[in-house]
């Protein structure tokens, strides 16, 4: 079993036991439409799944921590949706080809609104070949949505597998730009480089030229020239 | 006094807004082509864009008695977009031949990724074919570097410095960008950027010769009466009514002159206010039409 083999497995079994109902009868019918409907039926189904799951925590209490943070994937911060959603794509992964799975996968994304945006974001490290969605998990990057953003940078590690220095390095700094504690990011000690520990010199000199206070937790970044 | 904001995205805003710069003294302003908050997947969100940047928005300026001049060019974040940029790129001619659009911009860096540096450069070549000046947006993170490599590119094409208007200025870069002969924009905001009494004590510490301050006001927590605002910090440290105007005034006129459509006479005059009057069948009252 791989290691994304073993998250979906936690991903279902979890569904499993949070569901009952008129829910998990909705979830056992999706999950065999995801993976054999056309595009639109799988779009529906990904917008669906708020709505029919909720959002409530995939992990419901803190005994269960267990569950989560597999290769630095935070699924503690996940949700119903989030979990549902991830395995709907990857039960398409099962039966499409490549080519198409990569179409669908992406049409998911673009027209998913704020939160399956986020789900897609979460899960994206669990796709097959994950590399190929490497440029528009950097544009997602450049959102300004807040939850969007955190959705790549906290608890994800693809950007730490994936991502070049610069756009690892541009997500660092927004991170501190807008108060996101350094500590929620995956991998932040082992991509350390010199170039990183430069900015965020820079940013802590601007920040004192400007009289504001410089984020505490700076010295993540920083250590970086040392490593 | 009277006064110019060069840099506010009044489609972000509302009447009030315009009705609160009027009654501030702010007789006309420039609004920059930008980002929407939310990235655009097709060309086609731009076209209706830059339109309603020359038709509804100056429509609406007008109503409140304030002249309205834009910008047009593809912004650094979108800029990475491989095929969105070509595209919008390609319609770029067609906008910047229009009155009233006094600059090409924003443009920039961003991330400062390959894809911005591209097409910041054939932003500057086209800027040179129309003979506009450029407003240049500095980047919010790693912005000293984003600087000065933005310097280096224009240095690189040897584009006449004084067409330029580097734009978000802070402590920081503003000594950098003085050093050359472009401009220095100053985004006056309420949490980020600058705030109005750093502004006033730049101005005391700098001189005024080619310091340009703006509010940026748009989607985000704004303030599109900054400039008011930074001339009441610039008097309260007793800076010359003469040096403030020379900021909030004659420089912007300065700066955009240079494109021959920014009117100085015609700005003397603000545009005769008619409510009643409709664009396209709009008008901006509601309901409350004779």
């Amino acid at each position: 079993m791989t290691m994304n083999d073993s998250v979906r497995y936690r991903l279902q079994s979890a569904l499993q036991v949070r569901t009952s109902g008129e829910a998990a009868r909705w979830l056992e019918e999706a999950l065999k439409e995801a993976q054999r409907g056309s595009q639109a039926r799988l779009l529906a189904l990904y917008t669906e799944a708020s709505m029919r799951l909720g959002r409530l925590p995939l992990a419901a209490h803190a005994g269960e921590h267990s569950t989560a943070t597999l290769e630095g994937l935070a699924l503690e911060d996940w949700t119903l949706e989030d979990a549902a959603r991830a395995t709907f794509l990857l039960a398409r992964a099962d039966s499409a080809t490549p080519d198409l799975f990569e179409a669908d996968a992406r049409a998911c994304y673009e027209m998913g609104d704020a939160r399956e945006q986020q789900s897609w974001l979460r899960a994206v490290g669990l796709l097959p070949a994950p590399e190929r969605f490497l440029a528009l998990v950097v544009d997602a990057c450049r959102t300004n949505i807040l939850p969007v953003f955190e959705a790549v940078a906290c608890g994800n590690p693809y950007p730490s597998r994936y991502f070049p220095d610069r756009n690892w390095n541009q997500m660092v700094m927004k991170s501190l730009f807008n108060g996101v504690r350094l500590e929620r990011i995956t991998g932040l000690s082992a991509r350390a480089n010199t170039e990183l520990a430069r900015m965020a010199t820079d940013f802590a000199a601007e920040r004192r030229a400007a009289g504001r206070p410089v984020p505490a937790d700076i010295g993540l970044a920083l250590s970086s020239a040392a490593a | 006094m009277k006064m110019i904001d060069p840099h506010v995205h009044m489609t972000s805003r509302t009447t009030d807004d315009y009705a609160a710069m009027a009654a501030a003294g702010i007789t006309a302003l420039v609004e920059p082509a930008f980002w929407l908050g939310q990235p655009r997947t097709t060309a086609g969100s731009f076209v209706d864009y830059f339109n309603s940047l020359l038709g509804w928005e100056r429509f609406r300026a007008s109503q409140f008695g304030i002249r309205h001049f834009c910008t047009i060019g593809l912004n650094p974040k979108e800029a990475n977009n491989p095929k969105l940029a070509c595209e919008v790129i390609d319609l770029l001619p067609r906008f910047l031949a229009k009155d009233g659009v006094v600059a090409v911009g924003e443009l920039g860096f961003d991330d400062q990724t390959d894809d911005e540096a591209k097409w910041f450069t054939r932003q500057l070549e086209i800027a040179r074919e129309f003979d506009l000046p450029v407003l240049v947006h500095t980047p919010h993170r790693d912005k000293k570097q984003g600087t000065i490599r933005t310097i280096e590119l224009l240095r690189s094409l040897n584009y006449p410095e004084e067409k330029v208007l580097i734009d978000h200025n802070n402590e920081e870069t503003l000594p950098i960008v003085l050093n050359t002969g472009c401009w220095a924009g100053h985004s006056i905001y309420p949490n980020t950027k600058m705030d109005e009494h750093r502004m006033a004590a730049l101005v005391k510490r700098y001189g005024t010769g080619r310091m340009i301050v703006n509010s940026a006001a748009d989607w985000g927590i704004s303030d599109p009466l900054k400039v008011p605002k930074t001339t009441e910090a610039m008097r309260a440290l007793g800076i010359p009514e003469e040096s403030i105007h020379e900021v909030v005034w004659n420089n912007p006129v300065s700066f955009f002159s240079q494109s021959g459509r920014f009117d100085v006479a015609d700005l003397a005059e603000p545009p005769a206010i008619d409510r009643s009057l409709l664009y396209e069948a709009n008008s901006v009252l509601r309901g409350e039409r004779r």
